[in-house]
């Protein structure tokens, strides 16, 4: 279908040529530009988004033909229950958590980068590496990492004498989250970094001189002038992390398994509808409740559009220009 | 701009300046060798564990392999199926990577001139689908794959793949169409060029450096998506990496040395590629990631 398409391109273009238009061809020519991405986009995206609705108000469990309409009876059962609240807080910490850190530790590395050390291309490109790594492989590096006995951080720290710090880092309850939020900010710190180095570097140096000159401290400069300029960097990071980490998945899939382990304190979104739409481990078929699955990814994408409509309009409206 | 935005205010800059400069320099490099081996080190790591045995696992956990164990490679290559999920993963990424660029660049041609007929529209359309989560959509796609015929074939992942992918790159060519000179089009039309060619020739060439931003952020995610094989794949012959990884895990839990060498070989591409071209690679997600 893809060499259908794309072979057709040529064919499809030329009635919109300028020496055969009409006035409908010159008017609506260009729609054959739009057309082919316009059909995969329909047929993979719109259409099976329609389709979802659908399939939430009914009571299809993702096999056979049977689908009985059951109205809102799925989207009431996934707000009257506590799984989504708990799965959506467990997201909430993490995006507030990975927010913080990138917009502290991000925020202050980009600015050491910003002046230009020696090897500074050497440090940019380690540090922003992770960001291309998969989480898939950065979930089995840190598994492995943390392993309470084959791993690289237990025996590292009992073999420096600092052995009480060793931790089941990833099954001691009250540490999992909080471990699954550190793997989560090592592979995102890159965007922090080039996003703030980015906007620094679209900031006239003037402004900032201009600052000195007047007498601001660096300190003064930085929060007065630079960082006002930057609201452009924060407001791209913050809608970057927001949605990454409600969309989470991989990393807690790998880490902690798909079921949130231990006892669902890593439970989030992304597992929660996986497990409920097409069954984790440990669950029988009985359990998989396909239109269940998806009425959560419903209620998830209609609140995570308000709440991101929300920010954006915030925080473009704190902009200001250069 | 020589000077550390976040240091203290120097009090007295004439007679310390020379030092006080010396000390920041050297504790900012400090962090920043620290905050380098917190990435590296984990990579390494990764490295070195792929080429050891379940034994030294556990007998010798951080130090290097005591022995090679290059056979973990050559297992991982029949066992783990890298055989197969390896030119998958290639050929897939390649065909959705090439397919969405060149259908978003048409697209975003298409769109150029906003007074055109449902120019605004189509763009809001396309654009809003960065919005809808995969999950959402992976069932009625499953039902749609397995209509279609295309149900444990990579196509299955192509296609979709080629669709995920027009958000992006329509938000990135775009407004990059929209620059194109008036004058440029209209000289080539008084020439009597075709819209294809002046799409090939004029618009394709000038759109380049977001072309290459598109391949690039939509590439590494493809390469690296997990969820859609994680649904419609479950034989190695339709599967990519990551999902053929984590397959690989449920059925040999204890190969550690066999499931780092397939993480090894699943990273090492697109890091490679990544040193070659680090200018474009940053500069391309970006550019994704400030416009989204």
């Amino acid at each position: 279908m893809a060499e259908l398409v794309t072979g057709a391109k040529p064919i499809m273009a030329r009635p919109r040529s300028h020496r055969g238009g009409g006035r409908n061809t010159r008017k609506y020519g260009h729609l054959w530009f739009v057309a082919p991405g316009l059909i995969f986009f329909v047929a993979f995206m719109i259409y099976p988004a329609i389709f979802a609705v659908y399939v939430s108000m009914t009571g299809w469990t993702g096999l056979g033909n049977d689908f009985p309409f059951v109205g809102f009876d799925n989207f009431i059962q996934a707000l009257g229950t506590w799984p989504l609240y708990r799965a959506a807080i467990n997201n909430g910490i993490m995006f507030i958590c990975i927010l913080l850190f990138q917009h502290t530790v991000g925020l202050f590395i980009a600015v050491q980068l910003n002046t230009k050390p020696k090897f500074m291309e050497f440090y940019r490109a380690i540090l922003f590496m992770p960001v291309i790594i998969s989480l898939i492989a950065t979930g089995f590096i840190w598994t492995l990492m943390l392993s309470p006995h084959i791993g690289f951080i237990n025996p590292v720290l009992k073999s420096i004498g600092l052995g009480f710090l060793a931790k089941n880092w990833l099954s001691d309850p009250n540490l999992a989250l909080g471990t699954v939020i550190f793997v989560s900010c090592w592979n995102a710190l890159g965007w922090s970094i080039i996003i703030y180095l980015a906007g620094m570097q679209n900031i006239p140096e003037e402004l900032t001189q201009a600052a000195q000159i007047d007498g601001a401290s660096a300190w003064q400069t930085f929060w007065r002038v630079t960082f006002p300029l930057l609201w452009p960097s924060f407001t791209s990071l913050t809608i970057l992390t927001f949605i990454g980490s409600f969309r989470a998945f991989d990393v807690v899939y790998v880490l902690t398994g798909p079921i949130g382990s231990p006892a669902y304190r890593t439970d989030i979104l992304g597992t929660l509808i996986y497990r409920t739409a097409f069954g984790g481990t440990g669950q029988t078929s009985v359990d998989i409740r396909m239109s269940l699955g998806i009425a959560m990814a419903l209620i998830v994408f209609v609140v995570m559009l308000i709440i991101a409509a929300v920010l954006i309009r915030v925080l473009r409206s704190r902009e200001v220009d250069a | 701009m020589t000077s550390l935005a976040t240091t203290p205010p120097r009090r007295r800059p004439r007679r310390s300046q020379k030092t006080s400069r010396l000390v920041v320099g050297l504790l900012r490099h400090t962090l920043l060798i620290v905050l380098s081996l917190i990435v590296l080190v984990p990579i390494v790591y990764m490295f070195f564990a792929s080429f050891k045995s379940v034994a030294d696992f556990f007998g010798n956990p951080y130090g290097l392999p005591k022995e090679w164990h290059w056979d973990n490679y050559t297992r991982a290559w029949e066992e783990a199926h890298v055989s197969i999920t390896l030119p998958n993963t290639v050929f897939v990424t390649a065909c959705s990577v090439i397919g969405s660029t060149a259908l978003a660049a048409l697209i975003a041609y298409g769109i150029s001139r906003r007074e055109k007929p449902f120019a605004i529209g189509l763009y809001t359309l396309f654009v809003s689908g960065l919005l809808v989560p995969v999950n959402m959509i992976i069932l009625p796609l499953f039902v749609l794959l397995k209509w279609l015929g295309l149900f444990g074939t990579l196509f299955a992942l192509i296609l979709p793949y080629i669709a995920l992918g027009l958000p992006l790159g329509v938000l990135i060519l775009a407004p990059l169409a929209a620059t194109i000179p008036r004058d440029l089009v209209s000289a080539a039309e008084v020439d009597g060029a075709t819209q294809w060619q002046i799409f090939w020739r004029i618009v394709l060439p000038l759109m380049k450096p977001g072309l290459i931003s598109t391949a690039i952020l939509n590439g590494v995610w493809m390469w690296n998506e997990f969820f859609i094989p994680l649904i419609v794949a479950f034989k190695p012959e339709s599967q990519t990496m990551p999902v053929g990884i984590v397959a690989f895990i449920g059925s040999y839990s204890t190969e550690w040395g066999l499931v780092f060498a397939s993480v090894v070989i699943a990273t090492a591409p697109v890091i490679l590629a990544y040193l070659l071209i680090t200018r474009q690679f940053q500069s391309g997600l970006t550019a994704g990631a400030i416009k989204g």
